[in-house]
């Protein structure tokens, strides 16, 4: 029964949400912070090409998900700079991060002389529990089946809820996003706790993408993403900037990307093309839906200065 | 005693300033190119000379520039007019997608041996409103449920993608070349390709500059341009003062979309003469973002943005030669968007630096310097 097609589909849906899982966790920090950062998508690719490098190099799998975070975190840097300090309108300056972040990982995969498109995935991403656990029916591989990032992440994901709603910590940060002007009367450090919680999403955002490139796909591709990173960003809403609902909405996405596959061994025969359009029209169809309904798009709880720069003197 | 350094805003800067800030973008986007080449072995004088060369230097290079930039400009007008409302339309790239196929489809269905001037009108007729019905899919739910159309728009693009993708390599359709084993789309007839300037340079570039001063005009001197500016700046005062913000909603994404669908239909019958989906997805729609971005929205700045970044694009192959990889030209607009957009702080802030005892003794004089 652990070759049965649903098993299989849903072994593959968490590990193609997972990537996706990694960026929206920390994109739902920063936009709790109150900052927008729309280059989800061009931090995942920076942190795709730099730790699919640092693996090739190292051979070393937390290495190179380490290096892939913190390109995505300088990334991030710039975003942080620009939106906060300098208040660039924040679509703005995040579409220029995915521009950027697009042609330097393009670029870098095609330079020296064995240039990364043509490299070999350099780490072992396998399994860590024992094989009894592993081959116990269906819950086998979709349970205890997985490699250590997976764990991880749904160690993070229980700990960005802890933190967000039983910490002081958390309660700082939800602060800042709701009401800027209150949490620096409070005496809160607002471009401060800005700057640090935009690092965290870029961090995410830059794991997520090495994963992908390192585990989920084993190469280097240009463009490698392929819209992960817009799905990221759409699915903070989805979830209304709740972890726990991230991670739920992310296996579903994995899901969706991996449909074709799925009904591949299911023998049923769709072009491959609208299969690959699903995850987007779906998205699509969910922002809508719930911007519909004004009740519950106020219920999802949008950080109330979401995309607002804060300046005390404009106050 | 330590330095300080403090942000005023501007008022109004002056023209050196308003010359010198982008100027200084460029240039601090082509040090960090620079830079990035020299890290990749390459050397970055080499690298730029080519890309002048091969833009600039002589007829065929500023043909190649121009023919470049002529969706640049349309694709960047298309970004210009939404963004100037607010409207984040990060969905030309889908839009042209869309006005590709419906010009391509529409030169391949009328007859032959229609008449060129109403082949080419239906053409961009066609395309303007195939993409102005694909902006209307994301511009309906942000104008009734205020939608977050960032999101909307650009999973159009992914769906117009694909759908674009399947039309010549998913099945063989009505665009597809039955005749050939790979899979191409069938070329157009030669009345529906646009009239030689020179060379390769074709009359889409004059559509291109019309659209232009069309929309400064439209922008400026008409009613609908002057709400479309003010909800711009202030959609709650403007909905007090009587605008309809879900009809502008609507028509600037439609006239958005329309923009970029002509751009699509135009590429079809200047350039690639049939529907050829590699060809067409070369990211012209985002790299209009960056060119209205530059341009600060302005219709008239679009024009020589794109011929900027045109250049740049046309100098791709040519760097391929030297060895220096070709995607380093996405790398260059995307630090030049960058920089550009980094360069608005500077335009409406000053730096001022002052030791700190000074400072303290100054600012009464500049607090009744603002008042």
């Amino acid at each position: 029964m652990n070759d049965s097609v649903l098993v299989l589909s849903i072994v593959s849906a968490i590990v193609a949400g997972t990537p996706i899982l990694f960026a929206a966790l920390g994109e739902i920090l920063t936009e709790r912070s109150g900052v927008m950062n729309l280059g989800v998508e061009g931090m995942m690719l920076i942190g795709g090409v730099t730790g699919f490098w640092a693996g090739v190099q190292t051979g070393n799998l937390w290495v190179a998900l380490l290096a892939g975070g913190l390109a995505g975190v300088v990334f991030s840097a710039v975003h942080a700079l620009l939106a906060i300090s300098l208040r660039v309108n924040q679509i703005v300056s995040g579409l220029a991060l995915v521009i950027v972040g697009n042609g330097l990982s393009s670029y870098w995969g095609t330079i020296g002389d064995a240039p990364l498109i043509q490299s070999f995935n350099g780490v072992q991403v396998d399994p860590i529990l024992p094989e009894a656990l592993r081959g116990l029916p269906a819950v086998g591989p979709i349970l205890f089946g997985h490699d250590p990032v997976v764990y991880l992440s749904w160690l993070i994901v229980a700990g960005a809820g802890y933190f967000l709603y039983r910490t002081n910590a958390g309660l700082s940060l939800r602060a800042v996003g709701e009401d800027p002007a209150a949490a620096d009367a409070a005496g809160l450090s607002v471009t401060g706790i800005r700057y640090l919680f935009t690092l965290v999403g870029g961090f995410g955002a830059g794991v997520g993408g090495a994963y992908l490139a390192l585990a989920v796909l084993g190469t280097w591709q240009a463009g490698m993403t392929a819209g992960a990173g817009w799905i990221a960003v759409a699915l903070v809403i989805l979830a209304g900037w709740r972890p726990w609902l991230a991670l739920l909405a992310s296996y579903v996405f994995g899901a969706l990307r991996t449909l074709g596959f799925t009904l591949q061994i299911a023998g049923v025969e769709v072009p491959s093309d609208f299969l690959s359009m699903i995850p987007f029209v779906v998205t699509f169809l969910v922002v809508v839906i719930v911007s519909a309904n004004p009740e519950r798009a106020r219920r999802v709880g949008a950080p109330a200065s979401l995309g607002e720069p804060y300046s005390r003197e404009a106050r | 005693m330590t330095l300080r350094v403090s942000v005023e805003p501007r008022a109004r800067p002056a023209l050196a300033v308003r010359v010198g800030v982008p100027i200084a973008s460029l240039a601090a986007a082509a040090l960090v190119g620079a830079a990035i080449i020299v890290v990749s072995g390459n050397s970055p004088l080499e690298a730029y000379r080519t890309v002048l060369d091969s833009s600039l230097n002589g007829v065929r290079p500023i043909t190649r520039t121009l023919v470049l930039a002529t969706p640049l400009i349309l694709t960047g007008l298309a970004a210009a007019v939404a963004f100037r409302m607010r409207v984040w339309n990060i969905g030309a790239e889908g839009q042209l997608y869309m006005g590709a196929i419906a010009a391509s489809g529409l030169a391949l269905w009328l007859p032959a041996d229609t008449p060129k001037v109403l082949m080419l009108a239906a053409m961009i007729v066609g395309g303007s409103v195939l993409g102005a019905l694909w902006a209307g899919v994301a511009a309906l739910p942000k104008a009734y449920f205020n939608t977050n159309e960032v999101i909307t728009t650009l999973m159009l693009n992914f769906v117009a993608l694909y759908f674009m993708n399947y039309l010549i390599f998913g099945t063989v359709s009505f665009w597809r070349d039955p005749g050939r084993n790979y899979p191409q789309g069938k070329l157009i007839p030669d009345s529906a390709e646009l009239p030689i300037i020179h060379h390769r340079l074709h009359y889409g570039l004059v559509i291109a500059l019309i659209a232009a001063v069309v929309l400064w005009w439209v922008l400026r001197g008409t009613t609908w341009g002057f709400e479309l500016r003010t909800i711009g700046d202030s959609p709650s005062a403007s909905r007090y003062a009587g605008m309809s913000v879900s009809g502008k909603i609507l028509s600037v994404l439609a006239l958005s979309g329309a923009l970029a669908g002509v751009a699509g239909a135009i590429e079809i019958s200047g350039t690639l003469k049939a529907l050829d989906p590699r060809a067409v997805a070369t990211e012209l729609g985002f790299t209009g973002i960056v060119v209205a971005a530059v341009a600060r929205l302005n219709p008239l700045g679009v024009v020589p943005v794109a011929v900027l970044l045109g250049a740049v694009a046309a100098s791709g192959a040519k760097l391929q030669t030297i060895g220096i990889d070709a995607e380093i030209v996405f790398l260059l607009q995307g630090l030049i968007f960058l920089f550009v957009a980094s360069g608005e702080f500077f335009l409406s802030n000053r730096l001022v630096v002052s030791s700190t005892s000074a400072a303290m003794s100054q600012t009464p004089a500049t607090e009744a310097a603002h008042e």
